[in-house]
């Protein structure tokens, strides 16, 4: 059994050495694909970024009354905090709204003038909602529209950021359509590409699996080399594409961080997921090996 | 030895290999089986090593019924019967003594035993000093003689051979033929087909002659006689 064992990895390694220029190809048909599956985690990781990004921009602002007293905000404060969808709040107290205002009126003069000629400070404090995902900005808002607070919260900016709102829901749930549906489109060409290669390999040696059977070999005494094979085949090409990565994320994070502002994006991620991208990318290219060796080595192994 | 009773091999109802044949072959025989192109001869070889199945009757090998044999037992059949044919068959990636080591790797033989087989029977067929050589780097004679080593390494009590003297000049033809005989004079069974008339005819030893899948004739001693 052992000995069987070892033979078989001998067959393997005679077969590739032997066939060498087979071998390279196959390799490197492994190689473009695993970068086509790699170049489609780099988009998906830009677009997350970049629909964070957009979704950042975005908040909604409760302006509460002038009048409202601190135990009216704090239970609407602590309201809103209960809410599972809210990522964050941030609460400005009237000095702070009226500094922030300032600060945002400073090239209008009209405006300061105005604010000058004021004895009291006429705005009352914000609070600051984020949540987990835009389209659960209206549930807070709704929430909040009940006759109890309605002397309490003057104004919530809902209405004017729900255009935009619903125009980012749109635009991350088609890119992430899109993105399926290249990831599926991609799966198809690998496969297919794959399973011809492994096709073409296998009936150039037809005549010997003919051979190997007509001696006495058993199938697994003809599969085992190949299955052997696929194995090596895939590791080499996955650790190829490690390398590659690695080059062209440093080739890519200057020019990414210049767009997100921040440094190592992309190497970040994959350093952070590289077990798990490699993994899966090393069982999917092993799979499709171990498949498409099996489908086409099945007719040869019937006599 | 080897046992046919009412063989008949249909591949349609128009088409039809073997056609109700009865033959046996007593251990250490050397039958030749003759008859023109078509007449079932490769049909009997493909039935005898089950790369076929026979449409009716029964096929015995040593005792052991191959005629409804199991995909699983194919290779230990073939482990039992030595087979060599015209085009030599021989793996291409391997060296001479792969090619013919390779028999027994199947098999599941020891390395050291492996180590000391092939080179006697390499030697057997005159091929000891081409032992590192490729399948395309020897001559067609050179190509039957490993076929021929391969088949014996294993010390089968039959050996199939499926005319193997056919891409072989006269000389050639006839190293073979004397190999043969050597290899039945040790005791091994060896059905040879032919349509080689003269070593037929120089062998003198039994013939069996075929005909649209039938045996019209079966001679000890015999000849030639289409």
């Amino acid at each position: 059994m052992i000995a069987g064992f070892f033979r078989i990895v001998k067959f393997s390694f005679q077969e590739i050495f032997r066939n060498m220029s087979l071998s390279i190809m196959t390799v490197l048909i492994l190689i473009l694909m695993l970068l086509s599956i790699n170049t489609l985690i780099i988009v998906k990781v830009l677009t997350d970024e970049s629909i964070t990004a957009v979704k950042n921009q975005i908040d909604v602002s409760i302006y509460f009354n002038p009048e409202a007293t601190e135990d009216e905000i704090t239970e609407i404060r602590d309201y809103v905090s209960a809410f599972p969808e809210v990522e964050q709040e941030n609460f400005l107290d009237r000095d702070q709204v009226f500094e922030e205002f300032k600060k945002n009126y400073f090239d209008n003069d009209d405006v300061l003038s105005s604010l000058n000629e004021l004895v009291d400070n006429p705005l009352g404090p914000t609070l600051i909602i984020k949540t987990r995902d835009p389209k659960d900005y209206e549930k807070i808002i709704k929430a909040l529209t009940v006759p109890e607070y309605e002397n309490i919260i003057e104004a919530k900016t809902f209405g004017d950021t729900q255009t935009a709102i619903n125009k980012i829901h749109a635009i991350t749930t088609n890119v992430q359509k899109f993105s399926y549906f290249l990831t599926i489109l991609f799966a198809i060409i690998a496969f297919i590409i794959i399973f011809n290669t492994i096709r073409v390999a296998i009936y150039t040696q037809r005549a010997e699996i003919g051979i190997k059977r007509l001696v006495g070999a058993t199938s697994w005494f003809i599969r085992g080399p190949y299955l052997i094979e696929s194995l090596l085949f895939s590791l080499t090409s996955v650790g190829v594409i490690y390398f590659l990565m690695n080059f062209l994320l440093k080739f890519l994070d200057p020019y990414v961080s210049v767009v997100f502002q921040k440094t190592d994006l992309l190497s970040l991620y994959f350093s952070q997921n590289i077990w798990m991208i490699l993994g899966t990318e090393f069982a999917i290219v092993f799979l499709l090996t171990i498949i498409s060796s099996g489908l086409a080595m099945r007719r040869y192994l019937r006599t | 030895m080897i046992t046919l009773k009412s063989v008949v091999k249909k591949y349609s109802s128009d088409s039809i290999g073997l056609n109700g044949i009865d033959l046996h072959v007593e251990s250490g025989e050397f039958v030749s089986i003759v008859g023109q192109s078509g007449t079932g001869k490769t049909t009997m070889v493909k039935l005898l090593i089950a790369e076929e199945k026979a449409t009716s009757g029964i096929i015995e090998i040593g005792g052991w019924d191959i005629t409804k044999i199991a995909r699983a037992d194919v290779p230990l059949l073939r482990r039992q019967i030595g087979v060599i044919f015209q085009d030599f068959k021989l793996l291409p990636k391997k060296t001479v003594s792969e090619n013919v080591a390779f028999a027994l790797e199947v098999a599941g033989e020891k390395r050291n035993r492996i180590k000391q087989v092939v080179p006697r029977v390499l030697d057997i067929v005159g091929l000891s000093h081409k032992i590192d050589r490729y399948p395309h780097q020897l001559s067609g004679g050179e190509q039957q003689r490993v076929a021929m080593a391969r088949s014996l390494v294993h010390r089968p009590k039959i050996l199939l051979a499926d005319e193997p003297t056919g891409n072989l000049d006269s000389i050639n033809t006839q190293e073979i033929i004397d190999i043969l005989k050597k290899i039945n004079e040790f005791g091994t069974t060896i059905i040879l087909v032919t349509h080689n008339r003269e070593v037929v005819n120089q062998l003198k030893r039994r013939v069996v002659t075929l005909h649209d899948g039938r045996v019209i004739s079966d001679e000890d001693n015999g000849k030639y006689r289409l």
